[in-house]
This record gives structure tokens, sequence and C-alpha cells, in this order.
């Protein structure tokens, strides 16, 4: 027989492991059984061919192409925010560490009537870019704008984390021995936070794909335009069921794949940290 | 308890027939839904809950009732077509034919929604009578499709819109002082249909009766009126 950790035998321990599988289990079926359901249904011709309608192709390039700029921005401007909310000291950091929190837990249809109300054409500052002539409310821009407003948070949080987590001996002993500060951040530093990164990045893009309440109410709903995959969905569950099905399903793959593809790299990084 | 589904374009009317219906009926509490007909549709064929189904337009009805879902329809109430457009901003469209040439954006309902198809129809027609194309000019400025009449209705009334299609009974106290009516010329225009029928699932087949009894009784009819609508004349 195998030898077990000694807390595998308490009589109380067993109850409580037994409960913990159970409740694992529950979960993972809970889950599991819609996701069946959806696959399940689409073993019929009308939902194939809905996949390869021009609502469902137009929807899902736009959800890839929006998600990703969403992303790019995130990675570019979040990247540096995270880590001066990690390292630096500054007057009001408590207050914006609150502001980059809010958009997580505010629902998303309020943060759309937020965006309309100071980027529409009537909002805040929308009535005066109209008169510059740029109008975002309806526009593709307006769908990347609710989604990074609703998906920055998760990048940015799990980032600062990141960097927060590094013992600083590390890098300064990179610097004692000549390195100058941008070598160290991209040879010591990121390295080493790359994984939160790439978490932080997964729950970002998922949370942009996601998107609904602020991009119906902010950017409205237009095949090719504002139309991403959950806008689609909603709009042909009342005409086509099958094809809001078929909808559901591609968006299930796409994100299966992001998934799956986040967990190699992840992987990959940890794997040549555990290496070295 | 007793579960309305209805148009969003009956919402103020049925609020108010809801009062009264509870106010006959003590201790039974009303819970009214509205949503596009389309989508009450969907979410009546996957079994929904309701007692009562009231649409904008017979063809959704006649779906319910080729499917076994409603008992025997009869129609309440019809209602016209309209196009709202910003009070404070006209966008160049003074006239129902200005819709084609005025550089503005419009919404409008989903497409399934039955506004959405009485404002295909009354395009239709604008063609013959304005020409091939003005249709096709029309739709080339629908920057966005909304869930419902309601939705369509409230982006004109915040400007964020320069016009849409919405009944005449939409131009509700609400958004009056925000948005100014351009009539469709009589000859384009079409008459919108509302069907009301019990739904054959229904746990309390009574009440769903007595619903029906109230929106088609005088006093019914007469609170519709009041919300613009076309009375069909009492039972």
């Amino acid at each position: 027989m195998k030898r077990r950790r000694p807390g595998w035998f308490g009589r109380g321990d067993r109850l409580a492991s037994g409960l913990a599988v159970s409740a694992l289990a529950l979960l993972a079926g809970f889950i599991c059984l819609p996701l069946l359901s959806l696959v399940i249904w689409t073993v019929n011709e009308g939902a194939w061919r809905a996949m390869a309608s021009q609502i469902a192709l137009d929807a899902l390039l736009l959800s890839a192409k929006t998600t990703a700029v969403t992303m790019a921005i995130i990675f570019i401007v979040g990247t540096p925010a995270a880590f001066l909310l990690a390292r630096a000291q500054f007057p009001g950091k408590r207050l914006v560490n609150t502001l980059v929190d809010l958009p997580a837990v505010l629902p998303p249809s309020a943060a759309g009537i937020a965006l309309l109300l100071a980027f529409g054409r009537m909002g805040l500052l929308g009535e005066h870019l109209r008169v510059l002539g740029i109008e975002l409310s309806f526009t593709t821009a307006a769908v990347v704008m609710a989604e990074l407003f609703v998906a920055a948070h998760f990048y940015v949080r799990q980032a600062a984390v990141g960097f927060a987590g590094i013992d600083r001996d590390v890098e300064e002993a990179a610097k004692v021995d000549g390195a100058s500060r941008v070598a160290v951040f991209t040879k010591i530093t990121l390295p080493l936070v790359y994984p939160a990164l790439v978490a932080g990045a997964v729950t970002a893009w998922a949370r942009a794909l996601g998107e609904f309440g602020g991009t119906i109410i902010f950017a409205g709903s237009f095949q090719g335009v504002t139309q991403t995959m959950p806008l689609a969905i909603y709009g042909t569950l009342e005409r086509d069921f099958d094809a809001a099905v078929a909808l559901s399903v591609m968006v299930l793959g796409f994100s299966f794949a992001v998934i799956l593809a986040a967990r190699f790299f992840t992987g990959r990084a940890e794997e040549r940290a555990g290496q070295d | 308890m007793l579960t309305v589904f209805a148009a969003s374009s009956l919402t103020d009317a049925f609020v108010e027939l809801e009062g009264m219906f509870e106010e006959q009926n003590t201790g039974i509490d009303v819970s009214p839904s509205f949503a596009g007909s389309s989508e009450l549709l969907a979410q009546i064929q996957q079994g929904a809950p309701a007692d009562v189904f009231a649409s904008a337009d017979e063809a959704k009805m006649d779906t319910a009732l080729e499917e076994g879902l409603v008992a025997e329809p009869e129609i309440f109430a019809r209602n016209r077509p309209v196009i709202i457009v910003p009070a404070a901003d006209l966008g160049g469209i003074a006239e129902f034919r200005d819709l084609a040439e005025a550089d503005a954006q419009m919404v409008l309902a989903e497409e399934a929604v039955p506004i959405a198809r009485y404002a295909e129809e009354v395009l239709d027609n604008a063609n013959g009578e304005y020409g091939e194309g003005f249709a096709q000019r029309v739709r080339d400025k629908v920057v966005s499709r909304e869930a419902n009449v309601r939705a369509a209705a409230n982006r004109v009334a915040l400007g964020e819109a320069d016009a849409t299609f919405v009944y005449k009974s939409d131009v509700t106290q609400d958004i009056r002082g925000r948005v100014q009516v351009v009539e469709i010329p009589e000859g384009l225009n079409v008459l919108a249909t509302y069907p009301i029928a019990t739904i054959e699932e229904s746990q309390n087949p009574e009440l769903a009766r007595a619903w029906v009894g109230l929106v088609l009784s005088e006093e019914g009819q007469r609170v519709l009126e009041n919300y613009n609508f076309e009375p069909v004349g009492y039972s």
C-alpha cells in the first residue's frame, strides 16, 4: 500500500475531504451540463448553417478585432500603470486604487449609461467632441471603449499584485552589477512577472469578450460595426433560436482556444523559470 | 399572480390597467412583462410562465396560435406608426420625405420587432411614391438596431439618434417634451394591429380571461385611447 499523508486517516478529515470532493464534482457538473447541452443542440443542420451565416462571421470577426485592440491598449497603458500602483507611493494612491477597482463591481449596464453620458452625443465630453466632428456612439470605437472600461481592472490588478510580489533584492543585485533600469525591467522584472500578466490578460480578455450591457447601451447594435458576439446572440435569440445556440457554441470554442493558448504560454514560462 | 406579456409599446396603458385590475380583483398581483413582441414570443415558445400575451402585430400572434401556445386571439387596439426626431435639433427632418436626404443617424428596432416590419412596409410604399431607392437611402442611415420600440424612442429622446419609427402611442408624457413627431403621409402609412390572447398553459385561466375582458371593456378601451391607441370598440 502506498504511503499516505497522515492527515488522510483522521475521521473528520476524511469527511471533510469527502465533502470537498463532492463540492468540486457538483461545481464541475453544474458548469459542464449547460455547456454540454449547448454542444449537443448544435448537432443539427440548422445550427451548422447558422455558424457559417454572415451575421455570425461578422460578429465573431468584430469580437476578435475589438478585444484585440482592447487588449493592446490594456497592455500598453495597463502595464506601466500597474507598475506604478505596485511600486510608487504618491498622494491619492488609495483613491486611484479604488477607482481602478470600481468598474469591476459596477454592473456593465450602469457603465454603459455612464459612458453614454460622458462620450455620447449629448455627453459631458461628447458634446464638445461633436463640435470637432467626432462622434463616438454607434461606432466600433465605442465598443472598444466599453470593453476597455469594464476589462482594464482585471489586468491592472493582477499585474500590480505580480509586480508587488517580486523580490526587490534580485533587481537591486542586477543594478549593482551595472545593468541599466530598462535592462533590469526587461531582463529581470518582466520574466518574473510574466505569468501574472498572462493570467490578468486572460481574465481581462474574457471580460471584454463577454461585454454586453455597456456595449448595447453606449455603442448600440449593428451588424459588422457594433454587434459583437454577445449582442448577436441576444439579437438572434428572438428570431432564430438555432442560430443563437450556434453563436454561443462558436464563442465557447473561441474562448476555449484562447484559454488553452494562454495556458500553453504560462506553462512554458513557468517551466523556464523552474529550470533557471 | 397573473403574468401579462405585452409588447413594449403597451407599457403605459397596461400599467394603468394593472392598477384597475388589482383594484377589481383584491389580493391578485398582476406582473406585466414588457419587451419586443418577438422576444416575448420566443420566451413563450421556451415555456415562460405567462398567462396572457398581447402582441404588437398579428404575425407573432399567428405563430403562437399555429404552435398551439395561445387560445383564439382578439384584436384590442390599433396604432399608427410615426417618425420622431429630437425636439432640440431637427437634423433636417421636417417632413417624412426628408428622411432619405437628411444628414441623420437613424435607429430602428431589431428586424423581428413589429415596428421594424411596419417601417419596412412604409418604406416600400414610399418607394412607389418617391421613386426607387428611397427606402434604401433611409436604411443606409440606420446605425443601430434596438431591442424594442421604447429603446429606439429613448435614443431619439436622449438626442443620441436623429430619427426613428415609433407608434403614436410611444410619444408618452415622459418624452413628449424632448421629441417632435413627424407624421407619415396617410397614403403611405400602415395601421398596426394589436391582438391579445390567453396562454394555453396558463395556471390561472380564469384570471387571464378576466384580464382580456378588462382590456376589451369600455373602461379598458378608454385607457388605451388616452394613450393614443385607436380603440376597436368595446364588447
